[in-house]
């Protein structure tokens, strides 16, 4: 069980990634990844049933990614629209699209070969799928680890940081926003590619709760794995990735009916944003109890008021600046 | 920098029209450090956000070092401009290290360059860009900008501001937001800086002490015109009630 979320977990790994530089590096909720996904997935499906070798066709449906972010982008910075209501606009947009693209709600492959194709026939098919979402993977946390190393890294980061600090610092911060977008929407495009190539198929409804996959994994990951570093902050979008999908199989296990993962995404978004919330103001009480005590001061008489005061650090809440 | 015949109208058309700078005409000679006073709502603030870029320029023209800046964006004006902000909060990127904060104010490669933004001796070269602000930022290179204090923050914003050698250097109320004694240290790095590196500077302040004390040259803006210009011997005899008296008149 674990070796096919393990598996699984990689394929979805670049979208959680995506996810990420949207919504930690600059900072905005970007729900272009509801269309962007099927996006990839209905590029590639039709690309190699018009005789396309899987690796164009997954590149392919990466660049259309990558389009679908700079429509939001320009609506983001340059039409001055609410960053939520761009990425709703270019989403419900993309679902003509991708109608238009498909011809229909679902294509099915035939006998086209996969990405999996390409690796010894004999290996059992789990092992196939963690070794295509683990080159994938490591291929774009390499990618990215050197972006964020370069000149053009930095500038994304202080964008998503404080625009006004980097506009005054020379940053054309539109740009780098509409670059954002587009290297996010390309990786969650390239996971839809490697998802329908791992179904079989593209669908025009495997895009709907992207969104919350995407951001539970976000949070699942920090959980797990928290640093400063670029590479360990991506390796806990991997990981948390992962992790997720984990949860999802036992929960599969438990009797859910497919039809209820949905909502259980939703449900473990929720605890995976109250629970570090809750572990933090139960930490810092803990420690002003110790600290008081070692000061001698009597808590009783005083911790109810200071307890409401205790900062507890939002997981939602927008960079500190 | 040349402001000639700048004129700014907020809401206009409707009931709360407010024509806050009304052809204000401004030169700074290389070399100036000019203070501006004036009450609230008088348009200093909307005369630099509109020397910065961040408010457009309703008619008018602005030109600096030579170029026409009219209707250039903020990170076009950069290249000869820079700008320390009343909030220490917003000069500095918290979430990036003193270091990185240092680098994005070095300008020499543009935003888009591919090239590694870390590069040989850049280490040594801040510990001593920072050791003379006193403050240990010297020790605390890769500590997130947040951690910071006020103060702390304030100067390596200054110090940014200032790194590129700016043609003209905007001090929005850098001071306002700290409390006396960080206020007065920071005044006088920005006195060291500006005097050893022959910046030209044109500072908002609301402590009319720091107005007579600092540059040379005032300027008071009332009521969206600039109503007083001195400079050298004339600035110097000038007294705080003298300006009182203006303020009230």
């Amino acid at each position: 069980m674990l070796v096919t979320s393990i598996g699984q977990g990689l394929l979805w790994a670049p979208l959680v990634i995506g996810v990420f530089l949207t919504f930690r590096i600059l900072d905005i909720p970007d729900l272009t990844t509801e269309g962007s996904f099927p996006l990839g997935a209905a590029i590639t499906i039709s690309a190699m049933l018009q005789g396309q070798s899987a690796v164009v066709a997954s590149l392919w449906g990466c660049l259309a990614g990558c389009l679908a972010g700079w429509v939001t982008g320009v609506l983001d910075t340059k039409l001055k629209m609410p960053s939520l209501l761009a990425g709703i606009l270019t989403m419900t947009g993309l679902y003509s699209v991708n109608m238009h693209i498909m011809g229909k709600a679902n294509i099915p492959l035939l006998d086209q070969k996969v990405l999996t194709g390409y690796l010894p026939a004999n290996w059992s098919a789990e092992l196939q799928t963690t070794v295509v979402g683990g080159v994938v993977t490591a291929v774009v946390l390499v990618a990215l680890v050197l972006l964020f190393r370069t000149r053009l890294g930095l500038s994304l980061m202080a964008t998503g940081n404080n625009r006004a600090m980097s506009a005054a610092n020379g940053i054309y911060t539109d740009r780098m926003v509409i670059i954002g977008y587009m290297v996010s929407n390309g990786c969650i495009a390239l996971s839809g590619a490697l998802i329908a190539q791992s179904n079989g198929y593209a669908d025009i409804g495997m895009g709907i709760g992207t969104i919350v996959i995407g951001l539970a994994s976000v949070l699942v990951g920090e959980i797990f794995l928290h640093g400063r570093r670029m590479w360990i902050r991506l390796a806990g979008m991997v990981l948390g990735a992962v992790i997720y999908r984990y949860l999802l199989t036992l929960a599969m296990g438990l009797g859910f009916p497919v039809d209820d993962l949905k909502i259980l995404s939703a449900i473990i978004l929720v605890i995976v944003i109250c629970l570090p919330l809750l572990q933090n103001h139960y930490r810092t009480r803990q420690q002003l109890h110790q600290y008081l005590k070692q000061i001698g001061v009597d808590n009783h008489a005083t911790t109810s008021s200071l307890d409401r005061q205790a900062p507890t650090e939002g997981l939602l809440s927008r960079n500190d600046k | 920098m040349t402001v000639k015949h700048l004129q700014k109208v907020f809401f206009p058309g409707t009931i709360n029209e407010r024509h806050v700078l009304k052809d204000v005409n401004l030169t700074i000679l290389p070399g100036d450090f000019v203070a501006v006073i004036g009450n609230n709502g008088a348009g200093k603030s909307t005369l630099l956000n509109t020397i910065a870029g961040t408010l457009t320029t309703d008619a008018g023209e602005l030109e600096l070092a030579g170029h026409r800046m009219t209707k250039r964006p903020v990170a076009y004006r950069a290249r000869w401009l820079s700008r320390v902000f009343q909030d220490p909060k917003m000069g500095t990127a918290g979430e990036l290290s003193v270091a990185q904060n240092l680098t994005l104010a070095e300008r020499h490669t543009g935003s888009l360059s591919l090239k590694w933004y870390r590069q040989a001796g850049q280490t040594q070269r801040y510990r001593t860009l920072l050791a003379p602000l006193q403050m240990g930022l010297e020790d605390r290179l890769t500590t997130q900008v947040k951690y910071l204090s006020g103060g702390q923050r304030q100067a390596l914003s200054l110090l940014m501001a200032t790194l590129s050698h700016p043609d003209l250097l905007l001090l929005d109320e850098h001071t306002a937001a700290l409390d006396p004694q960080t206020s007065a240290q920071v005044m006088d790095l920005t006195e060291r800086i500006v005097t050893t590196q022959h910046l030209t500077t044109l500072m908002i302040t609301h402590k009319l002490s720091d107005a007579l004390r600092y540059g040379n040259r005032l300027v008071m803006v009332q009521d969206g015109q600039i109503k007083l210009d001195v400079r050298g011997q004339a600035k110097a005899q000038l007294r705080q009630a003298d300006l009182m008296d203006l303020f009230t008149a």
